[in-house]
C-alpha cells in the first residue's frame, strides 16, 4: 500500500493540471449560456483531491529513506532527459504546503473574484500554478525543474494579465515576463553547460559529478552565477526584484500565493543545486551579497509605500533575501525553515489585505483606517500573520530568525546585525500599516465596511490557526529543537528587542493620514527615493532598455536602408524586367502555367547547354 | 415674450437642456430607441423582480447567518435546484449585493444618517443580543469587537432598502412594457413620462425593515423614523450606482501611487451612466453579470434587433449594455424632471432660472459620461 | 511510393489548369483540398510504413532519365526528409483550407499552390542533385506568380524582388552541383556522400561556398534576407504560411543535405565561421524584430532568427544538433505557419497589422477572444516556453552545439531571450488594453464593430496548436524516424573525415588555403570527434560523453 501509495505521487501535480484543463470549455467561451462557476468548483474538487493525496503521501514517507521515480521522456543519441521525481518527506512536505495554500487562496478567490466573469480563466491558470508549482516541489531532475519555472514565468504572466484591458497590467505583465525571462535564460545556459559537463541533468548524477569534477575555477564561477540567475528573477531579488512590486497589479488570490510560494519556488531550485553552487566560492558569496542588499534595501522600500498590497510584496523581496543569505553560507535546512514559515504567514497576511480591498474599494493606506473593530477576522489575521514574520512572540518568524542568528552567531558574526535589522523593520512596516488600516478614525473609505463574507473569511481564519500552531508543527517535525535549555539568552534577547524596537518606533511615529511629503528636502528626497524603488526602473530605462531599443533602431535602419538599400540600387536594372513580368499578367491561367513549363523546359536547355 | 427674459444657457450641453425643458429626454425620440429602451426594461424589470425577491429574503431569512450557504435559494433547497445552482445555471444575485454594497459604501441619504443615530444603535444591540443569545463564540466575538455585528445588521438594511427600492422599479418597467405591447407607448417622452409617473406615484412609500428572531419581531427601520422611498432609496440608489459606482478592476488600477481612483468617493465617475460598454463580457467587470442576467429575459423583438447586427449573439451582452445604458438615461431622465425645483412650464422668471440651474447642475455630471455615445 | 507525392499534386494542378470547361470556384476549392488531402493521407501511409531503424534510403525508385546528362529520377525518403515532407503535406492542405473561399481566378490560385506541394515534395526525395535544383527551380515560379497576382499594393516589388534573389540562388547551387560533379568526374549526378573524398580542400571550399550563399538566400541568413520580409508583407496569408513554414526549409535541408553531407571536410574547417554567421544572424534578426511596427515583419524577422538556429546547429554538426536541426525546422514550420496564419486573420477583421494603432484585441465581445489566446500561445512556443515544440527544439540545439561551439551558442539563447522581447511587445499592444481599432469613418469611441471570426479560421490554428502542443509533450514519436538518419549523417561525415583527414591535410597545405583562419582553439578534423572546444572550460576534454 505504501508503495503503491508512493508510486502515485507523480499525480498530484497532475491533478492541478487536469482541473486547468477542465475549465477550458468556459474559459474557451464554448458554454457560455450559464455562468463559468462550476469551473471553479472542479478546480478546488482537484485541490482538495491533491491536497488529501498528498497528505496520505506525505504520511507515508515518513521516517522511510527517500525514493526516486523515473520516467524516460526523451532518450537520444547521448541525451537522456527523464523525469525523475525524488520522494522523500522534505519534498512532499513542501508539495503539501503548495497544495495547501493553493487550496486556501482558491477558496478565498471564490470569494474574491464572485463578480468576475472570467472566473474560469483565472481558476485555470490557478489550477495551472499550483500543478507547475507541486511539480517543482517533487521535482528531481534540473531539466525538469527548469521547464517547469518557466511555466511559471508563463502562468505568472497571465495571471499578473489576468485584467488585460486594464492599461497598467499591460506593461506590469509585460515586464513580470520580461525580468523573470533575463534570469531564465541566463538558467538555461547554465542547464545547458551542465548538461553538456555532467552528462546527466537528474540532480544526483549532478550531485556525484560535483563531487568529482575538476572544473577550473572560472568555470564554475560561470556556472555559478547563470545558475544563480534564474533564482535571482524568481525570489525578486535585486536587480530583478521590480517585476514583484508590478505584478501587485493582478488578482490579489494570485497574490496570495505568487508572495508565498511562487517566489519559494526559485530558492527551493536553489536549495537544490546547493552542491553544485558549492563548486563556486564566488557564486555563494554572490549570492549572500545580493540577499543583503535586497534584504535591507526592500525592508526600507516597503516602509516608502503606500499602497497596501506593495508594503508587502516588498517584504517578501527581504526575506527571500534572507533565504538567499542562508542558501549563501551552504544553510539547507534553515533555508528551507524560513521559507515555509514566511510563506504561510504570508499567504496570511495577503488574505487579510484581500479582504480590506473588497471591502473598501481601496489599495492606498492613507485612506484607510479603523477597520479594527468592525472586521474581526480580518483584522486578527492580519495582527496573527505579522506576528508569524517577525521575531517577537514565539511563533513561526520567530523560530526560524531565532535560529539563523544562532548559526551565524559564531561562523559569520557580520550578518547578525542584518538579520536584526530586517526584522525590526518588518516589524516596523507591519506595525505601520496596522495602525493606518485598522486603527485611527473611518475615512470616506472606510466609513462602511462589513466583514468579509464566509467564503473569504473560512480560509482566511483556517489560515490563522495554521499560523498559530506553526511552532507546534515544526516541533513535530523536530525542524526546531525541544527544549528551552537549547538557547542562549542573548541570541534571543537580540531578536525580541530588534522586533521590539521596530514595533515600537512602528506605533509612535507620525503618520501622514493625506499623504503628504515631507518639506525637509533631504527626508523628501530619500522618501520618493525609497517609494519609488531606488528608480531602478529608471535605471533600467537609461540602461539596458534604452540599449536594446537603440540596437533594435540601428539594425532596423541598417537593414532598410544599407542591406536593403544597396541590393535596390542593384536591383534597380531588373525593374525592366518586372515590368515586362507585369505586363504578361494580364492573360488566361493557362498562360501562366505555359510560362512556367517553358521556364522550365529553359532551364532544361540550359542545363544542356552548360553540358555541352 | 418672457423666454427671452432668461439668458440661454452657456454650458456645453446647454442643447440638452433644451431638450429637457421642451419635454424631451436625453435619448433622442426615435421608434428603434423606444423599441430597444422598453425592451431592455423588459428583461431588466423581469432581472429586477427576481434580485429584489432575493434581497428581500435574505434580509429577512439570513439575518446574521454566519454561513448563509443557501442564501441565493429563496428558501425552496431542492436537489435538483441545488444541481443547477452549482452548474451557474442561475441568477447571478451577486451582482444585486454588488449594487447594494455600492449603495451601502457611498452612502447619502437618510437611511444612512440612521445608521449612524443612537436609535439604530439601540434597536440593533437588542437584535443583536436576541441572536447571539447562547452563542458564546460569537457573542465572545462581539464583546471583543463591538462594532463587528452592528455593521453587520446596517447592511442587513441596504439589502431590505434596495430590495424595496428594486420591488417598485420592477413593478414600473414591466407595466411599461406591458403599455407598449398594447401600443400605448410609442415616443420616448412617453417612456420617460411613464416611468416618472411611477416614481412620483412611490415617492413617499414608506421604507421599514423588520426581522423575526426567535419568533420575536424586531423592527431595526420603524416606519416612525419617516425614511421615505424618493429621498432616501431612489436617490442614493442614482447616486451611488447610477453616477458613482466602484472602479473596475478590469480597467482601473488599485494602485495607490498610480493615482487613478480619486481619494474623494464623491467624485467617483465608475457608475452605469459612464461606463464604457465595450469591455463588458471580459475579465474584471462586474455588470457583465448584469447583462448575462437580462439575456435570458430579452422579448424577441430585441433579440431580433441584436442578432441582425454584424456579430450577432457573439457580443450580445455588449449590445444589451448599450441599449441598457440608453435606457438608465431615460430613467434619469425621469428622475430629473421628478426632482426638478418648479414645474417646467413655469412663467415665472425667477423658477425659469432656478430650473435652469438646476438642469445645468446635472449637465456637469454628464459632461464625461457617455451622454454623447448614446445619442448615435 | 513516393512518386505520388509528386505526381498526385500534378494531377491536380493538370485537372485545375486544362479541364476544357469552367468550373464553380467552390468545386475548385475542393478539389484542390481533396488533392492535397489524399496527398497528405498519402504522406501518413508512408510515415506508417517507414522503418525507423533502417538506416539506409527507403522506398527508393530509380529510373534512367537523360543518361548522359547524368540525370536519372532517383527518390528516397529517410529520416531527415519524412518529417520536412510531412510538414510540406500538412500545411499545404492548410494553406488551401484558410485560402480566402471568394479568391479570385480561383483555378490558377489554386493549381499553382499545388504545384509548390509537387515541387517541394520532390526536391526532398530527390536523390539527384540535377533532379533536386529542377524542383528546387520548379516552386520559384508558382511562388512568385502567387506574389505577384495575389499579393498586397507592393507586390511587384517584392515578387521581383523574391524572384531575383531566388534565382540567384538557383544559379549559385546549379553551378555548385555542375562544379562538384565535373571536378570529381563523376559521370552521374546521383547523390554520393563519397563524391568531394578525391576533391582538394581549395576546390571544395569554392564549391561550398557558392551552395552556402546559394542556400543562405533561401533560409534566409543575414545579409541575403532582405527579399523576405518584403515577400511576407505583400503575400497572401496562405502564402506566406508555406512561404514560412515550407519552402525557408528547402534551404536549410540542401545546407544539411548538401553542404554538411557532400563536403564534410571543408564543412568542419568553416564550422566556426558558420556558427559565427548563426550569432550574427539570430540576433539580427531579433534586434530588427524589436522594432518593427508591422506584425506581419515582425513575425518574418522572427524567422531570419530562428532559421539562424539551424545554421549553427548545423555548423556543430553533432548527432544531437543535427537531430536539433530537424526538430528546429519543424518547429519554426509548425509555429511560423501559426503566427502568419493568425496574422493573416487580425488583418482581415481589423484591416491592420499595425502595432501603433491595434489595441485590446483579446476584448471577449467584440475582439478577438481565441484568436488572441491562440497568438499568445504561439508566441510562447516561439519564444521557448516547455510544454511546446519550441523549447525542446532549441534545447536539442542549444545542448547538441555548447560542446562545440560555446560561446556562439550562448550568444545565439541571447536570441531566445530577445524572441520573448518583440512577440511580448506585439501580444501586449495589440491584444491588451481596450479594444481600438482603426477607425472606420465616422466610428465612435465605444462603437468598435468588427466582423466576426468564422470556424473555419480558427480550426486551421487550434490544429496546429494542437500539434505543437503534441510534438512538445512527446518529443520522442519525431526523434523516432529521424534519429537514425541524422546520427548516420553525423557519422559518415567523419568516417568521411576520418579517410580524407590526411589526403585533406596535405591538399590544404599545398593549395596554401589559410588553415590559420580556423580557430587556434578548435583542432583540426584529426579523425576524432567535433567536440573539442570544451578544453576552455573542462580540462579533460572529450571525456564528457
Amino acid at each position: 500500500m505504501t508503495q503503491f501509495l508512493l508510486q502515485t505521487s507523480w499525480w498530484v501535480p497532475c491533478y492541478g493540471l487536469i482541473g486547468a484543463a477542465l475549465t477550458l470549455p468556459w474559459a474557451a467561451g464554448l458554454i457560455h449560456r450559464t455562468g463559468p462557476r462550476p469551473a471553479a468548483y472542479f478546480n478546488l474538487l482537484m485541490s482538495v483531491l491533491a491536497f488529501i493525496h498528498g497528505s496520505a503521501i506525505f504520511r507515508a514517507t515518513w521516517n522511510q529513506e527517500p525514493q526516486q521515480l523515473l520516467f524516460h521522456w526523451l532518450n537520444t543519441a547521448d541525451l537522456d532527459l527523464s523525469l525523475a521525481l525524488d520522494i522523500s518527506s522534505v519534498s512532499l512536505g513542501a508539495m503539501e504546503l503548495i497544495t495547501g495554500l493553493s487550496l486556501l487562496a482558491q477558496l478565498f478567490a471564490l470569494g474574491y473574484m464572485e463578480k468576475d466573469w472570467a472566473l474560469a480563466r483565472f481558476f485555470a491558470l490557478m489550477g495551472f500554478f499550483q500543478g507547475a508549482m507541486s511539480g517543482l516541489a517533487i521535482s528531481d531532475s534540473l531539466f525538469l525543474s527548469y521547464a517547469l519555472l518557466e511555466m511559471l514565468t508563463l502562468s505568472t504572466y497571465l495571471l499578473v494579465g489576468f485584467w488585460y484591458a486594464q492599461p497598467l497590467v499591460v506593461t506590469a505583465a509585460r515586464d513580470a515576463f520580461l525580468t523573470k525571462r533575463v534570469g531564465d535564460v541566463l538558467l538555461l545556459m547554465g542547464v545547458v553547460a551542465l548538461a553538456s559537463l555532467s552528462g546527466s541533468l537528474n540532480f544526483p548524477d549532478l550531485y556525484a559529478w560535483a563531487e568529482t569534477t575538476t572544473l577550473t575555477p572560472t568555470a564554475a564561477t560561470l556556472l555559478g552565477l547563470s545558475l544563480i540567475a534564474g533564482p535571482t528573477g524568481k525570489c525578486a531579488q535585486v536587480p530583478l526584484h521590480l517585476w514583484l512590486d508590478e505584478a501587485m497589479e493582478g488578482p490579489n488570490p494570485a497574490s496570495i500565493l505568487r508572495n508565498s510560494v511562487v517566489v519559494a519556488c526559485g530558492a527551493y531550485v536553489l536549495i537544490k543545486l546547493q552542491p553544485i553552487l558549492a563548486l563556486s566560492p564566488v557564486a555563494l558569496t554572490t549570492l549572500i551579497v545580493l540577499g543583503t542588499i535586497t534584504a535591507i534595501g526592500t525592508s526600507l522600500v516597503a516602509i516608502a509605500q503606500i499602497d497596501i498590497k506593495r508594503t508587502l510584496s516588498h517584504s517578501t523581496s527581504a526575506y527571500l533575501g534572507l533565504v538567499f543569505i542562508a542558501l549563501g553560507t551552504q544553510r539547507t535546512g534553515f533555508a528551507l525553515l524560513l521559507l515555509l514559515t514566511h510563506a504561510i504567514a504570508k499567504a496570511l497576511l495577503f488574505m487579510s489585505v484581500g479582504s480590506v480591498i473588497a471591502t473598501t474599494n481601496c489599495q492606498n493606506v492613507t485612506e484607510l483606517g479603523g477597520l479594527w473593530s468592525r472586521m474581526p477576522a480580518t483584522s486578527s489575521a492580519f495582527v496573527v500573520g505579522g506576528a508569524g514574520l517577525v521575531g517577537l512572540v514565539p511563533l513561526g518568524g520567530f523560530w526560524a530568525l531565532q535560529q539563523g542568528i544562532d548559526i551565524f552567531w559564531i561562523e559569520q558574526p557580520w550578518l547578525v546585525p542584518v538579520w536584526l535589522l530586517v526584522n525590526g523593520l518588518t516589524a516596523l512596516n507591519l506595525t505601520r500599516v496596522y495602525r493606518l488600516v485598522f486603527l485611527g478614525q473611518p475615512q470616506p473609505k472606510t466609513r462602511r465596511a462589513p466583514e468579509v463574507p464566509w467564503s473569504m473569511a473560512v480560509p482566511m481564519v483556517s489560515l490563522t490557526i495554521v499560523t498559530l500552531l506553526v511552532p507546534a508543527m515544526l516541533q513535530r517535525l523536530t525542524l526546531v529543537p525541544l527544549d528551552w535549555g537549547y538557547f542562549s539568552r542573548v541570541q534571543v534577547l537580540a531578536l525580541v528587542l530588534s522586533g521590539l524596537a521596530g514595533c515600537s518606533i512602528g506605533a509612535t511615529i507620525y503618520l501622514h493620514k493625506a499623504w503628504s511629503r515631507s518639506v525637509y528636502l533631504p527626508s523628501r528626497v530619500l522618501q520618493d527615493w525609497l517609494a519609488y524603488d531606488f528608480y531602478i526602473d529608471r535605471l533600467y530605462r537609461l540602461t539596458f532598455v534604452l540599449a536594446v531599443n537603440l540596437i533594435s533602431r540601428c539594425s532596423a535602419w541598417f537593414d532598410r536602408y544599407v542591406v536593403d538599400g544597396l541590393v535596390n540600387g542593384v536591383g534597380l536594372a531588373s525593374i525592366f524586367s518586372g515590368e515586362s513580368l507585369k505586363y504578361s499578367l494580364t492573360g488566361q491561367s493557362q498562360t501562366y502555367l505555359l510560362t512556367i513549363f517553358v521556364s522550365v523546359g529553359f532551364l532544361g536547355v540550359l542545363l544542356t547547354w552548360s553540358m555541352w | 415674450m418672457i423666454k427671452t427674459t432668461l439668458r440661454s444657457s452657456t454650458h456645453p450641453l446647454a442643447a440638452y437642456i433644451e431638450q429637457l425643458k421642451t419635454g424631451g429626454g436625453l435619448v433622442p425620440d426615435r421608434p428603434e430607441n423606444v423599441l430597444e429602451v422598453v425592451g431592455i426594461l423588459k428583461s431588466y424589470g423581469v432581472v429586477l423582480e427576481a434580485y429584489y425577491k432575493n434581497l428581500l429574503y435574505i434580509a429577512e431569512h439570513q439575518f446574521l447567518e454566519l454561513f448563509p450557504f443557501f442564501k441565493y435559494f429563496n428558501g425552496e433547497v431542492s436537489p435538483a435546484k441545488l444541481l443547477r445552482h452549482w452548474w451557474h445555471d442561475r441568477i447571478n444575485f451577486e451582482y444585486a449585493e454588488y449594487c447594494m454594497k455600492a449603495m451601502f459604501w457611498h452612502g447619502g441619504g437618510g437611511l444612512d444618517a440612521y445608521l449612524d443615530s443612537p436609535e439604530f444603535r439601540t434597536r440593533a444591540q437588542s437584535v443583536i443580543q436576541a441572536k447571539v443569545q447562547g452563542n458564546w463564540l460569537i457573542s465572545g466575538l462581539n464583546q471583543l469587537f463591538p462594532e463587528f455585528l452592528p455593521e453587520q445588521v446596517r447592511q442587513f438594511t441596504y439589502y431590505s432598502a434596495l430590495g424595496q427600492f428594486w420591488r417598485v422599479m420592477s413593478e414600473i418597467f414591466l407595466t411599461l412594457s406591458d403599455h407598449y405591447d398594447q401600443g400605448k407607448i410609442e415616443s420616448i417622452p412617453q417612456v420617460v413620462a411613464h416611468i416618472q409617473a411611477g416614481l412620483v406615484a412611490a415617492a413617499t412609500l414608506p421604507i421599514t425593515y423588520a426581522v423575526t428572531v426567535r419568533g420575536q419581531v424586531y423592527d431595526i427601520i420603524p416606519e416612525s423614523v419617516g425614511l421615505t422611498f424618493l429621498p432616501d432609496t431612489a436617490v442614493p440608489y442614482v447616486e451611488a450606482v447610477f453616477f458613482r459606482g466602484t472602479p473596475f478592476l478590469g480597467t482601473v488600477s488599485y494602485n495607490a501611487q498610480a493615482n487613478q481612483i480619486s481619494p474623494d468617493p464623491s467624485r467617483f465617475n465608475y457608475g452605469a451612466l459612464y461606463a464604457d460598454p465595450l469591455p463588458i463580457g471580459g475579465a474584471g467587470i462586474p455588470p457583465t453579470l448584469l447583462m448575462q442576467d437580462m439575456r435570458h429575459f430579452l422579448p424577441e423583438y430585441l433579440h431580433q434587433v441584436y442578432r441582425q447586427n454584424l456579430r450577432g449573439e457573439d457580443d450580445l451582452r455588449v449590445q444589451i449594455c448599450q441599449s441598457f445604458q440608453k435606457s438608465m438615461f431615460c430613467v434619469t431622465t425621469a428622475a430629473i424632471l421628478g426632482l426638478a425645483p418648479y414645474p417646467l412650464d413655469t412663467a415665472d422668471p425667477e423658477q425659469q432660472q432656478a430650473n435652469q440651474s438646476y438642469f445645468e447642475q446635472w449637465m456637469d455630471r454628464f459632461l464625461s459620461s457617455r451622454l454623447e455615445d448614446v445619442q448615435a | 511510393m513516393l512518386s505520388a507525392l509528386i505526381w498526385i499534386p500534378i494531377l491536380g494542378v493538370a485537372l485545375l489548369g486544362f479541364w476544357p470547361s469552367p468550373i464553380a470556384d467552390n468545386r475548385t476549392r475542393r478539389l484542390a483540398l481533396i488533392v492535397a488531402g489524399v496527398a497528405l493521407l498519402w504522406t501518413i501511409i508512408l510515415a506508417s510504413r517507414f522503418s525507423a531503424a533502417n538506416v539506409g534510403p527507403q522506398f527508393l525508385e530509380n529510373l534512367p532519365w537523360i543518361e548522359p546528362l547524368g540525370l536519372s529520377y532517383k527518390l528516397s525518403l529517410d529520416g531527415l526528409s519524412l518529417p520536412l515532407v510531412a510538414i510540406n503535406s500538412l500545411l499545404t492542405w492548410i494553406a488551401i483550407y484558410s485560402s480566402d473561399e471568394s479568391i479570385h481566378r480561383p483555378r490558377l490560385y489554386y493549381a499553382l499552390i499545388l504545384l509548390i506541394n509537387a515541387g517541394v515534395a520532390g526536391a526532398f526525395l530527390a536523390q539527384n542533385l540535377l533532379l533536386f535544383f529542377l524542383f528546387y527551380e520548379l516552386e520559384l515560379i508558382p511562388l512568385y506568380l502567387l506574389i505577384a497576382i495575389w499579393g498586397g499594393p507592393r507586390r511587384g516589388y517584392a515578387a521581383t524582388k523574391f524572384l531575383i534573389y531566388t534565382a540567384v540562388s538557383g544559379i549559385l547551387i546549379l553551378a555548385a552541383f555542375l562544379g562538384l560533379t565535373g571536378l570529381s568526374g563523376s559521370s552521374s549526378f546521383n547523390y554520393n556522400p563519397l563524391l568531394t573524398q578525391a576533391l582538394p580542400l581549395g576546390q571544395q571550399f569554392l564549391l561550398l561556398g557558392a551552395l552556402l550563399v546559394g542556400f543562405g538566400i533561401k533560409i534566409p541568413l543575414v545579409p541575403f534576407h532582405t527579399w523576405l520580409p518584403d515577400a511576407h508583407v505583400e503575400a497572401s496569408t496562405p502564402v506566406s504560411v508555406l512561404l514560412a513554414g515550407v519552402l525557408l526549409k528547402l534551404g536549410t535541408y540542401g545546407l544539411l543535405r548538401f553542404g554538411l553531407g557532400l563536403f564534410p571536410e571543408a564543412w568542419a574547417i568553416w564550422a566556426p565561421w558558420l556558427a559565427s554567421w548563426a550569432v550574427v544572424s539570430v540576433l539580427y534578426g531579433a534586434f530588427t524584430a524589436i522594432a518593427q511596427k508591422d506584425m506581419k515583419q515582425m513575425v518574418a524577422y522572427s524567422s531570419i532568427a530562428h532559421m539562424g538556429y539551424v545554421l549553427l546547429a548545423c555548423a556543430a554538426a553533432t548527432p544531437l544538433s543535427i537531430l536539433g536541426t530537424v526538430f528546429q525546422m519543424i518547429s519554426h514550420g509548425l509555429i511560423s505557419a501559426l503566427l502568419f496564419l493568425l496574422v493573416g486573420v487580425v488583418y482581415k477583421k481589423t484591416g491592420s497589422r499595425d502595432l501603433n494603432v491595434l489595441r485590446g484585441l483579446l476584448n471577449t465581445e467584440r475582439g478577438l477572444p481565441l484568436i488572441g489566446s491562440l497568438m499568445v500561445l504561439g508566441v510562447m512556443a516561439s519564444a521557448g516556453i516547455p510544454g511546446m515544440v519550441g523549447f525542446i527544439s532549441e534545447f536539442l540545439v542549444f545542448r547538441g552545439s555548447f560542446p562545440v561551439f560555446p560561446t556562439q551558442t550562448l550568444l545565439c539563447m541571447v536570441g531566445t531571450g530577445l524572441t520573448s522581447v518583440y512577440f511580448l511587445l506585439l501580444v501586449n499592444n495589440t491584444f491588451f488594453g481596450r479594444l481600438t481599432v482603426p477607425s472606420q469613418g465616422t466610428q465612435r469611441l465605444g462603437d468598435v464593430n468588427l466582423p466576426p471570426v468564422q470556424w473555419v479560421e480558427r480550426t486551421p490554428a487550434i490544429a496546429l496548436t494542437i500539434l505543437i502542443f503534441v510534438l512538445g509533450l512527446q518529443p520522442g514519436w519525431m526523434v523516432r524516424w529521424t534519429e537514425t538518419t541524422t546520427t548516420a549523417l553525423v557519422v559518415n561525415s567523419t568516417v568521411a573525415q576520418v579517410s580524407t583527414a590526411a589526403n585533406g591535410f596535405k591538399a590544404d597545405s599545398a593549395m596554401r588555403v589559410p588553415i590559420k583562419a580556423a580557430p587556434a582553439t578548435r583542432p583540426l578534423p584529426n579523425g576524432e570527434t567535433l567536440r573539442s572546444d570544451l578544453s576552455v572550460i573542462v580540462p579533460r576534454s572529450g571525456s564528457n560523453d
